[in-house]
């Protein structure tokens, strides 16, 4: 594995004290016996070259999408088809086209827009119509993490929802639980994949590859402790939307511009 | 309790196959696991190292194609990075060197994707009906014979 | 490629629980029932159910053993299933399967053992060489069959029953909180979930030991007590009663409240699961067995013998059918539906030769029953029964169970 920047931690922190499970506790106990013996050499683990190392408790990431912007090109899709090597006919991001009339709404979604969208006929006059992007929400209170049963899902303290490949055992529950479509089993690793906000950019300073190539700016990354941070801005002082807000699940992307029709 | 005896027993075989199957288990679980929460900590860094990032942005490609992008930054594509029409910089150069051509399309669909005329778009967003906009047959190439695709116009 | 109507997200399209995931509850539901029915002998003293408590709670146990196996079969990594067991993630449902399967396997293993220590130590005292070294190690290499053993065993029982009966019904009722608790999911979000399982869950059990009870006395050429099927079909009509009503109230409750999701899902009730809800799972699966139960119940004095064990196979089937249909329009029509909820996909037709296919689900089955005619083999199901080798003695033994 290369050498890379990691998160460091100010000392091997205990678990998050919410976890007040007793089971759990004791569990990790019995099982982080080991860990506790070898608890310097884990923390080395971690840590990074001093002075390189990425703190994650410097960030709190955001994502910001301005549906009033969105022409439906499929740039994003495309970025982040080949950032990532998503597999054919599954989706980290995607488009969704809606075309509303009084009497009727059509919604649709061509291979999550990769190619573009095609002209649509549809049977009712439509008064107006606009793109919508979707990708994972990385929410606060994910029901996605809750229902992991082996602790592959989780959340990182920068507020990047992740998935590790290796202890996934590809149950799929996630998949279930999460109620804005974000997540698929891939086909090829045979575990739960999604959206990861481009750790891998993120970490180094870029931007994701989705907001990196949208010509319009209708994808914004931001940083929400970063005080200058005009992503932050715009969520703090503009009227902003979430999807599904009644689950509660406190999605960290947010929407300016969402129309009633949106799921 | 001398009739009790097989009891104590069966007793004793579920202490200690509960037992073993305790220790088992904490020889079992992962090093990082539960250093920050209920996950494998190690896998932050991997995640952060999965793959090198294949998307630079304009500013990348800059550096020597400076005539191009110094009409793109004055034209009507400033914000269309290269990279939409062309692919990601990884294909192009890696580690510093040129490891193979920028692929080039010069098909209609490629412009249609951005400017033909569908619902959905902005209305002053510039986009055409295809058909009306073109003479003749919509063949590869044929948008590039009026429109420089680094600076059209407006 | 499935087709949509409608608008689906675009991940959504595929159903990712399969046959084996509709097999999985099926099967622990299996487990519960069967042991509710034992424990309607051991527990709660229902003499009605004695000739039947030793074959339930066998059947518990055999279909206890291949309960993993649909959910192995399932995964993506079924390598990795034992990572449920080391670092379980306890906000998770799923998680709690670990802890429930192992606790309530070992609650069965050490009943059993109880109610078959007698037999274990006489059939050790019968044989030679390996055999006996076998049943004498089973035995724990104790020979203790005096009075007062045995009535020490009595009572082991009667407190692992006690246990093992909240046990069996977590085991079956977090399989409902694994569905009811998706709030992403209307089609499983109700809290009414868990509980319709396990009340179908007693249903499946007491059905399959109807069936499993007048199999068996066929086979022995006995006469099926007719107590003890009045009994389980007086039963069975009232869980079926229970699952029913609930079953309907949940429709009904989404019907009148008219939220949000109840436009795809009537559209998927009346499209989609037509003949699976609709046709099997509350006409064929639940009027029918409804009435033909409720005959055996309100008119047990008049029936001729012969007549009430018809009626009650014919219910049982019925009702195997009917669970297997709610299992099925529960998992793989909740996927049916697109959390846009916008969009329905064709339905899901499971392969004949996959690892979670059609075949592997009979295997599934038929395994169970394999296991049960073992169990039989190595510790006789009939009490008072003979020594495995020896003959039946079946004039003396007559009825099934002493």
């Amino acid at each position: 594995m290369p050498e890379s920047p990691s998160p460091t931690p100010a000392a091997p922190a205990p678990e998050d004290p919410a976890r007040r499970d007793f089971l759990e506790q004791a569990l990790r106990l019995a099982g982080g016996a080991f860990v506790f013996f070898c608890g310097g050499t884990a923390a080395e683990a971690v840590s990074g070259a001093a002075g390189e190392a990425y703190n994650w408790d410097e960030h709190r990431y955001a994502y910001l999408i301005d549906t009033e912007k969105c022409i439906g090109c499929g740039s994003c899709v495309r970025a982040c088809r080949a950032e990532n090597d998503v597999p054919d006919g599954f989706f980290r991001t995607w488009i969704e086209r809606y075309v509303v009339g009084p009497e009727g709404s059509h919604v649709d979604s061509p291979a999550g827009g990769l190619e573009g969208f095609p002209p649509v006929q549809t049977a009712f006059t439509p008064t107006k119509s606009f793109f919508v992007p979707k990708i994972c929400n990385h929410c606060k209170e994910t029901p996605c993490i809750q229902v992991c049963p082996v602790g592959a899902s989780y959340r990182t303290r920068d507020g990047v929802v992740l998935v590790d490949g290796q202890r996934c055992i590809g149950c799929g529950y996630c998949v279930q639980a999460c109620p804005y479509g974000s997540r698929f089993l891939s086909p090829r690793t045979h575990t739960a994949e999604k959206c990861t906000w481009c750790y891998h950019r993120i970490t180094k300073g870029l931007r994701p590859a989705c907001v990196e190539v949208c010509p319009t700016g209708t994808r914004q990354f931001g940083d929400m402790k970063r005080d200058d941070d005009p992503v932050r801005r715009q969520i703090e002082r503009e009227r902003v939307a979430i999807l599904q807000p009644h689950l509660l699940t406190e999605p960290q992307c947010f929407y300016l511009h969402l129309d009633k029709e949106v799921r | 309790m001398e009739h009790a005896r097989h009891v104590f027993r069966a007793a004793l075989v579920l202490v200690v196959a509960v037992a073993a199957v305790m220790l088992g288990r904490g020889l079992l679980v992962p090093r990082s696991y539960g250093i920050y929460g209920p996950y494998r900590a190690d896998n932050v860094g991997e995640q952060m190292a999965v793959r090198e990032p294949r998307h630079a942005g304009p500013a990348a490609c800059a550096a020597c194609h400076e005539k191009q992008a110094t009409a793109r930054t004055a034209g009507g594509h400033r914000t269309v990075s290269c990279e939409i029409c062309h692919a990601p910089l990884s294909a192009h150069v890696r580690a510093g060197a040129v490891v193979a051509r920028m692929p080039v399309d010069p098909s209609v669909a490629l412009c249609a994707r951005c400017h033909r005329r569908i619902a959905g778009r902005p209305e002053k967003f510039p986009q055409v009906v295809l058909e009306q906009h073109v003479e003749g047959a919509l063949e590869s190439g044929v948008c590039l014979g009026c429109h420089d695709p680094h600076s059209p116009k407006p | 490629m499935p087709e949509i109507t409608g608008f689906a997200f675009p991940n959504d399209i595929h159903v990712h629980w399969s046959l084996m995931i509709v097999m999985y509850p099926y099967i622990t539901g299996f487990v519960a029932g069967a042991f509710i029915v034992t424990s309607l002998y051991h527990v709660f003293g229902r003499p009605e159910f004695k000739p039947v408590a030793r074959l339930a709670m066998a059947t518990s146990f055999c279909f206890m053993a291949v309960a993993t196996f649909p959910l192995n079969l399932h995964l993506g990594h079924p390598e990795r299933g034992w990572y449920v067991l080391v670092t379980p993630h306890f906000t998770s449902a799923m998680a709690g399967f670990g802890l429930l399967y192992n606790s309530y396997l070992a609650v069965m293993a050490l009943e059993v053992w109880f109610v078959w220590r007698r037999e274990i130590i006489e059939a050790a005292r019968r044989s030679r060489g390996l055999r006996r070294a076998l049943y004498a190690a089973l035995a724990l290499w104790t020979y203790d069959t005096s009075p007062e053993a045995l009535e020490i065993d009595h009572r082991a029982v009667k407190v692992l029953a006690a246990i093992g009966l909240p046990l069996a019904c977590m085991l079956h009722g977090y399989v409902g909180f694994i569905f009811g608790a998706v709030k992403a999911n209307p089609w499983w979000s109700t809290p009414l979930m868990p509980v319709i399982f396990l009340l179908s869950a007693a249903v499946s059990g007491i059905a399959l030991l109807t069936l499993l009870y007048q199999g068996v006395s066929k086979l022995r050429r006995a006469r099926p007590e007719p107590g003890c099927v009045s009994g389980m079909a007086r039963w069975l009509w009232f869980f079926l009663i229970l699952t029913i009503t609930l079953e309907l109230l949940e429709i009904l409750m989404l019907a009148y409240e008219k939220s949000e999701p109840w436009h795809i899902i009537s559209e998927l009730l009346t499209t989609r699961l037509e003949f699976s809800f609709i046709t099997m799972q509350m006409i064929i699966g639940g009027l029918i067995p409804l009435i033909l139960l409720g005959i055996v119940v309100m008119m047990d004095r008049y029936l001729h013998e012969r007549v009430r064990n018809t009626l009650c196979v014919a219910s049982a089937l019925l009702l195997l059918l009917q669970v297997f249909s709610m299992r099925w329009n529960v998992v793989i029509g909740g996927q049916l539906l697109s959390k846009s909820l916008r969009g329905l996909r064709s339905p899901y037709v499971p392969e004949l030769f996959d690892r979670e296919g059609i075949l592997v689900a009979i295997a599934l089955i038929i395994v169970p029953f394999v296991l049960l005619w073992l169990f039989d083999r190595i510790l006789p199901i009939d009490e008072g029964g003979p020594a495995p080798e020896g003959p039946r003695r079946e004039a003396e033994t007559g009825v099934a169970g002493a």
